[in-house]
């Protein structure tokens, strides 16, 4: 029998949190992060084909979607690894107070921008 | 499993409008879910324009302005009014805590009141906890002790019942449970923030000697495991409490026993 009872509405309606906000993106960049070092993969094994291969992908990456490509990787990456360090404190049992995991929460956010600028450094220039 | 839209039956419309009639200057607009079990209608959102200068401070006050003043037909639980008993769990404002002791004076613009997320709906503001309550019963939450020593006090040690502290206090309001992301999706087989905390409530007390099986027990990828620490569950506590850090204390035992 199917229920005619409603479902109460949930994430249509609830608030977002740092926390939550980092969890899904955390999950979102892990996925794409398994995508670019497929790719990166490929890149290496392009390469080994070749000059015409190289320049082939050296022209995408002077485009202004190989540009965002890059600078998104960096900063999917930093995030990624930044947000692991977190769950890692976690796992030991600290951080679990509200005030810490906003902090923290906040520290991957930023951080992770940060940590974009100086790897990328002077390249950032477009 | 992840289902982000609603069903069809449950997609909300908007609902009726009840205007101010004492002529007040200070009105506020409160919007609150509704759902008739005697109707075959989808839920609404009705309005209700509330005059805020003869009511008192909290949300239920609210509530009980509005099922005395303005339209009886509105279904919520209450109890106790002062935040021991649970019952008026919902979520206001976009986060799950208790009418009875969440001033509407912190909520900025209209005061938006729904059931707690993703249950079975019974009627308007109530939602079905019967799953909690079974996967509440499963953690079999009482003492086990082989003792039958009954002219003697089972003493514990000040130490070890400050371990019990932060965990004693949860009423299984539920408000945790239902902001859970991982619970929405598994709540059948997730036992979420509010169960496992009880559970870990067992498992640390110094005077149960069951600790083994209970881990043993709720060591499970998707009892346990399915926690992600989203932290919805202590942001959400209306008791201050810290479900996320009783979880990962579960798996901490876990991995180091």
């Amino acid at each position: 029998m199917k229920d005619k009872n409603p479902l109460s509405p949930h994430i249509q309606i609830y608030n977002w949190h740092i926390s939550s906000l980092i969890s899904i993106s955390h999950r979102i960049t892990g996925i794409i992060n398994i995508v670019i070092i497929t790719l990166i993969c490929f890149w290496v094994a392009l390469l080994l084909l070749g000059s015409s291969n190289y320049e082939l992908v050296q022209n995408f990456f002077e485009t202004f979607i190989g540009k965002f490509v890059i600078v998104g990787t960096v900063w999917s990456f930093s995030f990624q690894i930044l947000s692991e360090i977190r769950h890692i404190f976690w796992d030991l049992g600290f951080g679990f107070e509200l005030k810490t995991s906003n902090i923290t929460g906040l520290l991957v956010i930023f951080g992770s921008l940060v940590l974009t600028i100086v790897i990328l450094g002077k390249n950032l220039v477009l | 499993m992840v289902q982000i839209n609603l069903p069809k039956n449950s997609k909300v419309q908007k609902g009726e409008y009840y205007k101010d009639k004492t002529g007040s200057k200070n009105i506020r607009k409160v919007n609150i879910y509704r759902w008739d079990p005697s109707t075959g209608k989808n839920p609404r959102i009705d309005t209700y324009e509330v005059d805020m200068d003869n009511c008192p401070s909290k949300v239920l006050d609210l509530l009980n302005k509005i099922k005395n003043e303005i339209d009886s037909s509105i279904a919520y639980r209450r109890s106790c009014a002062h935040g021991v008993c649970g019952s008026c769990a919902m979520n206001i404002d976009g986060k799950n805590g208790l009418a009875c002791t969440k001033p509407h004076k912190e909520i900025k613009g209209d005061i938006n009141i729904y059931p707690l997320p993703h249950l079975r709906v019974e009627k308007d503001l109530i939602g079905d906890l019967n799953i909690l309550y079974k996967q509440y019963a499963s953690v079999e939450p009482w003492l086990k002790i082989s003792k039958k020593d009954e002219d003697k006090e089972n003493l514990q040690s000040i130490e070890d019942r400050s371990k019990l502290d932060g965990l004693y206090e949860c009423i299984m309001c539920a408000c945790c449970s239902t902001s859970c992301p991982s619970y929405w999706w598994n709540g059948d087989k997730y036992l979420g923030p509010a169960v496992l905390l009880q559970a870990y409530r067992w498992i640390i007390d110094s005077r149960d000697e069951d600790r083994k099986e209970r881990l043993k027990k709720v060591a499970d990828e998707l009892k346990l495991y399915r926690c992600h620490t989203i932290m919805n569950c202590t942001n959400a506590c209306p008791k201050g409490l810290n479900p996320a850090k009783a979880i990962a204390s579960i798996k901490k035992m876990l991995a180091t026993s």
